[in-house]
């Protein structure tokens, strides 16, 4: 199948030379979306629903539920005409803010002002229980035929009144359905929970410092979801007999590891699901075991292709071979593509991170500093100065390019969350 | 079926005049009929013929980039073992016993008053040779059919005619004086290594031949999946080239690299068994030149010209002799004439009979040797029927 045209292209980035024996290719495959209107038929179908904490905690300092109103209300001023959306509290359990049924509204300039008017009634009481956040959710969105399906899901606190398998099941189940950017704000949001919800539902996870960056934020998530062209947009993977896929993952704008979510497409063909695409570009690390050619051989590894829904129809918009070549020329076998590098490495940063972090809240004091101290090396060394600065409220760096530190005894709590939250974000590679 | 319809080896299909791919199957057909006018009787065959199923899986479906749907392994542009027959020429390539894969091409050609014998040997540590070779094979081939057939028994061309368009009939001196062929070249090399002063059509044959399958070598670099981030491949494909075109009155060489061309006479021709080309490597050079040639110089044996995209020198050395009586020519790659490079002991190992016959017997006895190499070997007579 030829792709058709479209906006979408992607680019392979590997050294494909192997020697004798070799059975590992790796790859980094960049792909980018113009933007352009994949479809020709004028602007997608979007649906929004926009969950607001309104936990007790929330009125302390009242800034958090006064920029959360705030933010809402700017969101709902970003939604164009004629998307459907829905705003919902969130306590112990889930209640409707806008509409007052269950069920979404189409924006208009009567309804965006009907919502903001039942949103600035919000009060902040009661508990936290984002499962039956999102569960509302999703039976919001089930009702509706939109094709981008978007959440915001804010939350200054833990999940702490409901257990976590409750959480796990209602996360299963709105899988696939809709994406949920989630928001921690105040200091005592839990960045793990944030990154499980993002990374089940394709969406982003942070923490802000500053209630009143709030409104700045729910713009932004709005604004890249209205972006949105196409939706359900997958990675489908073709790989020769003989040959397993040992890992796919976003590598670029953060590290999401897609391996388990793989749907059958055929015989040796599998799809890794990637959500909305807007104007944007992503990158993907992709390694595969193949069985050891001889001398000269070269294999297609893998095929990989965009695929997405335009008209209705399944439609290749883009594709990449992956090869690999086996070689006795060790001035090429031994060549490491400096993007398989550089992801490789933002990969382990991201690891050294959480565990450095886990370990720290665990009291163990030697792991964490020697996870920490490889992780501001890691962050030194790839550019990643973000990171760098954030791991430097955790630890006391000495020597970033040994990796050696010493753990701060004071942090707050927040901090290392952002630590946390954020170490799945990665840069790319720098232009030499 | 009419006896003279012509099916396709593949599929058994029947073939429409003309075409170089199978309407029924598209397996691209390992001969065809060159479509220049005046050309009729011409009969062109070579190597470049993808094989039908996987040398891997024996899958048989493969992607538009040539890979196997089945196990991905890229197919290859000939067969591991191939063999053309055209009666008076015939060549049979085998991948040997110790490579993984044929990277020989080779052509043949026969047409009125010539007959063509075509061999490049794909350069192992380059990357995708085959397409190299192959290709440069069918290309040369192509261009030699095209030129000898309106240049050796030219039609009888039209009363008046634009002075450039003259072409030299058949022993009648040119009066303009291009296109005629000299009457003899001494069978020297060192004497005839030198491209005549006025190329004979069949020294300009052997060159645009050698300019076309230089053009398809290099363009064997673009057909790979070129990595992101990179122009070209590196280590593009490159090849060996050899050819060698007998007419009625003479015999014409052409090589770039180390494949070889020799002249073996039949009994009663006085002149001896020799070794027609002169290696492009370091000990070619020097034997070439009277130095004795130390085994244990480094890199005496490496290639130092070739054709493809990263080739620095492609200028074809060419040769033209006149045999003084029949006899044959063995075109080969080193996959034979590494086991008997001298011409005396390769006339004395090759056997009487058919084209095809010694070709054949020739790469048996490389193989038993060791098959150290992809082997290939293009046997004709000298000289062409007129």
């Amino acid at each position: 199948m030829n792709p058709v045209q479209t906006p979408f292209q992607a680019e392979v980035y590997q050294n494909p030379y192997l020697p004798a024996g070799g059975d590992v290719v790796d790859a980094v495959i960049t792909v980018t979306s113009s933007g352009a209107d994949v479809r020709a038929l004028g602007p997608v179908s979007a649906a929004q629903v926009i969950m607001v904490d309104c936990s007790g905690s929330m009125a302390n300092p009242p800034t958090k539920i006064s920029s959360a109103m705030a933010a809402t209300a700017v969101a709902i001023d970003t939604l164009r005409d004629g998307v459907e959306f829905a705003v919902i509290a969130g306590r112990a359990g889930a209640a409707m803010v806008y509409p007052y049924g269950p069920q979404l509204r189409i924006a208009s300039e009567r309804t965006r002002s009907e919502a903001k008017q039942a949103v600035a009634r919000l009060t902040a009481d009661g508990g936290t229980a984002i499962g039956s956040w999102l569960s509302l959710a999703n039976q919001l969105f089930a009702g509706s035929r939109a094709e981008v399906k978007h959440a915001i899901l804010l939350t200054d606190g833990r999940d702490q009144h409901e257990t976590r398998e409750t959480l796990l099941a209602a996360l299963r189940s709105c899988e696939g359905r809709f994406t949920c950017d989630s928001r921690g704000i105040g200091n005592d949001w839990v960045a793990d929970e944030l990154r499980l919800v993002a990374s089940t539902l394709l969406g982003t996870a942070d923490g802000l410092e500053d209630p009143a960056d709030l409104p700045a934020a729910f713009e932004a998530m709005t604004s890249a979801a209205m972006g949105k062209e196409i939706s359900a947009v997958a990675l489908r993977v073709w790989t020769p007999a003989g040959a397993t896929i040992r890992f796919v993952k976003q590598a670029y704008p953060q590290v999401e590891d897609l391996t388990s979510r793989r749907a059958a497409a055929g015989e040796r063909v599998g799809d890794y699901p990637t959500g909305s695409w807007g104007a944007e570009s992503r990158d993907y690390h992709l390694s595969v075991a193949v069985p050891p050619g001889s001398l000269g051989d070269e294999m297609l590894a893998a095929r990989v292709s965009v695929v997405g829904s335009v008209a209705g129809r399944a439609e290749v918009l883009a594709q990449a071979l992956v090869l690999a070549c086996w070689t006795d020329d060790e001035a090429l076998s031994t060549q490491i593509n400096d993007r398989v590098a550089h992801y490789t490495g933002q990969a382990e940063l991201a690891v050294a991170i959480q565990e450095g972090l886990a370990a720290r809240g665990a009291g163990d004091v030697d792991s964490a500093t020697a996870k920490l101290g490889r992780a501001v090396r890691l962050a030194a060394e790839s550019g990643h100065e973000d990171t760098a600065k954030l791991l430097a409220r955790v630890v006391e760096v000495v020597d970033e390019a040994t990796g050696t530190v010493r753990l701060r005894p004071h942090v707050s709590g927040v901090d290392a969350e952002l630590t946390n939250v954020r170490s799945v974000k990665t840069v790319r590679v720098k232009k030499a | 079926m009419p006896a003279d319809e012509v099916t396709c080896p593949e599929c058994g299909a029947a073939l429409a005049p003309g075409g170089s791919f199978c309407e029924a199957c598209g397996h691209r057909l390992p001969w065809s009929e060159t479509s220049s006018p005046g050309a009729a009787r011409t009969a062109v065959a070579s190597s470049l013929a993808p094989p039908s199923a996987c040398g891997k899986c024996t899958g048989t479906e493969f992607d538009a980039g040539g890979y196997c749907v089945a196990c991905g392994a890229r197919r290859p542009c000939g067969a591991d073992h191939c063999e053309l027959d055209l009666g008076e020429v015939a060549g049979v390539s085998d991948i040997g016993s110790r490579h993984h894969h044929n990277e020989d091409g080779m052509a043949v050609a026969v047409g009125d008053g010539f007959i063509v014998a075509v061999v490049c040997d794909g350069v192992s540590s380059s990357n995708r040779p085959d397409t190299a070779s192959h290709s440069a094979a069918d290309a040369a081939v192509r261009v030699l059919a095209d030129q000898l057939a309106r240049t050796v028994h030219p039609p009888r061309p039209p009363a008046h005619t634009d002075a450039d368009e003259v072409v030299t009939e058949p022993n009648a001196p040119d009066p303009a004086g291009a296109g005629e062929e000299p009457d003899t070249h001494p069978l020297s090399v060192s004497d005839a290594r030198t491209t005549p002063l006025r190329p004979t059509p069949s020294v300009r044959a052997v060159t645009a031949a050698i300019g076309a399958a230089g053009d398809a070598a290099q363009a064997a670099a673009t057909l790979a999946a070129v990595p992101a981030g990179r122009d070209t491949l590196p280590n593009p494909p490159c090849t060996t080239f050899v050819t060698a075109v007998v007419t009625d009155r003479s015999l014409t060489v052409g090589w770039v690299g180390d494949s070889r061309a020799y002249w073996l006479p039949d009994p009663g021709t006085p002149d001896p068994p020799a070794c027609l080309t002169i290696d492009d490597t370091l000990a070619g050079q020097l034997a070439a030149a009277g130095v004795p040639v130390s085994l244990d110089l480094p890199n005496a044996g490496a290639l130092m010209r070739w054709l493809g995209a990263d080739a620095v020198d492609t200028r074809p050395h060419t040769a033209t002799l006149t045999p003084s009586g029949p006899g044959r020519v063995v075109v080969c790659s080193d996959g034979l004439y590494r086991y008997l490079p001298d011409a005396e002991d390769l006339a004395a190992a090759t056997p009487e009979g058919t084209a095809y016959e010694v070709a054949a017997t020739m790469v048996a006895f490389a193989l038993r040797n060791g098959g150290h190499d992809n082997v290939s070997v293009v046997v004709m007579p000298y000289p062409a029927k007129p």
